[in-house]
């Protein structure tokens, strides 16, 4: 009975995660991070050969051999783990979500091991905003342009009582007409490309829009097939990438904030 | 009063024919799919495959070089497959109640066909496509999607109603189609199962382990025991997954918002226990061709039955009060009512099956893993409505905690994965019960490389039914019936 269900619910205790401990978090993902120090010319090597999305890769920047990695290619299978030797483990921390495209590839020199990515993220940037961000409302309009589902369901997750993000006044709502940002999942399919631009185009203006999950931010596992355009930009200007294979509900709430963070700061 | 534009001319022309096996007590085999391939010469065939019973799926091959006589009048099940064959092989089907293209829309030009022409470049066209005209006084066409209001994937449903009454569905789907079985040629064998994760996104642990199966199949080589175990821990988990976050659903989709948020958290807690045991929420990255990436912590995989068993004891309890409630059973009951005679005609497999009368588990009818390791019931009722696929939901979801409460107990020690060579030609093909039902993989390799896989996805077994389910409902509950059946757009569309 209704009644029951109600009682039962009201006698759980809350699972709201703080909103201190979604920003960053990527537990699940499986998103690789760099331990730098145990960089060699070899491990970059077989790094950008077991890559079976070229996440990784070895690249010139500054005139020195780099190592690179893309995170909006990134499907987390781990490959990278297994033959980095202790090189590449698991992030603990995830701060490239909700990023410009250009800050989600990092860049290792790989003889003087360092980091020189050009574009960092600064990750302290959202978490000392939180209280100016969480004064307004958002609208998200959801918007699967040929994603495999897994993006869905870690979106769907967004609403359960663990993460609520309806607590940041953020709202899933039905019609591209109501929205303020578009949250696109998938590579863009030949046969969605058309309702991709009109439900852009159905989007009043100021609008944002995020590319979500590894086929939303490059192709991911599918780039270069016949039946996609391409990555979410081939077809729509896009303000901010969410990487991740799929993005954890986590890193989907802490990209989400950052996009919202940037747009106030311009 | 309704009165149809025949769109399509009978054509009379001859064509090659197969038999459809029988089983062992006389009736006609359930057809399990069809699919094309290119022999080494590069000419075409055409596969069909039957399931003819004590275990064994049958296969009938065909030269399809030459027009193929239409199967789908004597057995209805075969007319989206026979569709696909046209689309990606341009094969052509003769006497086929419905050719119009299936897997590509208006833009893809007339004459290319991906499986055998170059697909770099494909020029942009402008096609028509002819949706079935429903006539007669105050018919209403109501047009949804692709883009649909939710959260959900995209797919055209074309409703024809009187007042509130639907008379007739039309589905246009495959606006997720991302040429996956073409994505498979030419790539390595272990690379392959990355492409068959990414099929459908929320079953990938039963398309990982279905397309490993084939390739071990295919190389003749035996799992593991403690890799067997820990596959079929991780499939019924995402079975029981699916069927929370369905009976969820349904209850979001009546308006029952706080017995819909209890059933996403059990869910979510289920997910963040995996996370914690295997290191990813749905299982990805863990099954692969010769058994596991990499072991699993037994003391791990224990504390995730804990979790499974105190979840579902949460899920069963919860799910009882759902249904004992009179306006939920107003809702669900004579809701969507697929009929046996078209369950089996459309030869729908999974949950809707088992809810339609038909007796059907793969886990049961073509053992894989170590399922005869374990005795479990198949319910099955013939009610066939949104309620009886809601009942034996829920009884699934109690055999799959039960199932994982038994592997984990008594998980075999030793290696996790066998080495392979994947070398020279091979063919290999294996089935799955997943959550959604019957997926079948076949693949076959030249040079050591995949040079063909099919996926089978009950998805696009199961989307025709829908139409026959609808018909005779209000549009208003239409929501309700597709959650009930819970088909995936992109494991349809592939």
């Amino acid at each position: 009975m209704i009644l029951d269900v109600i009682e039962r619910s009201l006698r759980q205790p809350s699972r709201l995660i703080p909103v201190e401990a979604l920003l960053g978090n990527c537990d699940g993902s499986r998103m690789p991070d760099v331990v730098v120090d145990h960089l060699t010319p070899d491990i970059a090597r077989k790094l950008s050969e077991v890559c079976p999305t070229m996440a990784f890769g070895i690249e010139a920047q500054e005139g020195r051999d780099c190592l690179r990695l893309s995170y909006g290619r990134c499907i987390g299978c781990g490959r990278c783990m297994e033959a980095g030797q202790g090189c590449v483990i698991a992030a603990k921390h995830f701060h490239w979500c909700g990023v410009t495209k250009a800050q989600t590839v990092r860049f290792w020199d790989i003889d003087g091991r360092a980091e020189i990515t050009p574009h960092a993220p600064n990750p302290q940037d959202t978490r000392g905003q939180i209280p100016s961000l969480l004064q307004r409302a958002l609208n998200i309009r959801q918007l699967d342009a040929g994603s495999c589902n897994g993006c869905e369901a870690e979106i769907t997750a967004l609403t359960n009582p663990y993460y609520d993000l309806e607590r940041f006044g953020i709202h899933f709502v039905a019609s591209p007409k109501h929205a303020d940002m578009l949250l696109v999942t998938g590579p863009v399919t030949r046969n969605m490309a058309d309702a991709v631009r009109a439900t852009y185009e159905a989007v009043p203006a100021p609008k944002l829009v995020v590319a979500v999950g590894a086929c939303g931010c490059s192709g991911g596992i599918f780039a270069g097939s016949h039946a996609i355009v391409g990555a979410v930009d081939a077809v729509i200007p896009v303000d901010g990438y969410i990487p991740g294979c799929p993005p954890t509900p986590s890193m989907l709430a802490s990209g989400v904030l950052e996009v919202l963070r940037r747009r106030l700061a311009r | 009063m309704t009165g149809q534009t025949p769109p399509f001319p009978e054509r009379k022309r001859e064509g090659a024919a197969i038999e459809i096996p029988r089983t062992e007590n006389g009736s006609p085999a359930r057809l399990v799919t069809i699919f094309g391939s290119l022999d080494v010469k590069g000419g075409k065939r055409a596969h069909y495959i039957f399931d003819v019973g004590q275990q064994r799926y049958a296969e009938v091959a065909l030269p399809a070089d030459r027009p193929l006589l239409s199967l789908a009048r004597r057995a209805p099940a075969a007319a989206w497959y026979e569709r696909e064959l046209q689309d990606q092989y341009g094969i052509e089907i003769v006497g086929h109640p419905d050719p119009r293209p299936l897997i590509f829309h208006d833009n893809w030009p007339d004459g290319v066909h991906p499986m055998v022409d170059p697909v770099d470049g494909v020029p942009w066209a402008n096609r028509d496509y002819r949706f079935l005209e429903v006539q007669g006084e105050g018919i209403a066409e109501v047009a949804v999607g692709p883009v649909h209001a939710g959260i959900i994937e995209p797919g055209h449903f074309r409703f024809s109603v009187v007042g509130d009454t639907v008379l007739n569905l039309e589905l246009r789907h495959f606006y997720t189609h991302k040429g996956v079985e073409k994505r498979f040629e030419g790539s390595s064998v272990t690379d392959g199962v990355l492409l068959a994760e990414s099929v459908s996104g929320d079953n990938c642990f039963a398309h990982a382990v279905c397309y490993s199966q084939a390739v071990e199949n295919a190389c003749a080589i035996d799992v593991p025991a403690q890799a067997s175990a820990v596959r079929l821990i991780g499939l019924e988990l995402e079975r029981l997954v699916c069927h929370i976050s369905d009976v969820g659903g349904l209850c979001a989709d009546v308006g029952f918002s706080v017995a819909a948020a209890y059933a996403a958290r059990i869910k979510e807690s289920l997910l963040q226990a995996s996370a914690q045991c295997c290191g990813t929420r749905y299982w990805r990255g863990i099954a692969v061709p010769g058994g596991l990436r990499h072991d699993l912590d037994s003391g791990k995989v224990l504390e995730l039955s804990q979790e499974v068993e105190r979840a579902h004891r949460e899920f069963s309890d919860i799910a009882r009060l759902i249904l004992e409630t009179p306006s939920i059973q107003n809702r669900f009951e004579k809701a969507g009512i697929l009929r046996p005679e078209a369950a089996r005609d459309l030869a729908v497999v999974g949950v809707v099956a088992r809810s339609s009368g038909v007796d059907l588990d793969v886990r049961r009818d073509h053992p894989y893993g170590r399922y005869e390791h374990h005795s479990f019931e198949i319910p099955v009722t013939d009610y066939g409505d949104v309620m009886a696929r809601a009942n034996i939901r829920i009884a699934e979801a109690a055999t799959s905690a039960r199932l994982i409460e038994e592997a984990a107990r008594s998980l075999p020690a030793g290696a996790v994965s066998v080495p392979f060579r994947a070398d020279g030609e091979m063919r290999g093909s294996s089935a799955v019960e997943s959550p959604r039902g019957e997926l079948w993989y076949w693949m076959e390799t030249r040079d050591g490389r995949l040079a063909r896989c099919h996926i089978k996805s009950p998805s696009f077994q199961n989307w025709p039914a829908m139409p026959f389910a609808v018909a005779g409902n209000i549009i208003a509950d239409f929501p309700l019936i597709n959650k009930s059946f819970n088909l995936s757009y992109s494991g349809c569309d592939r």
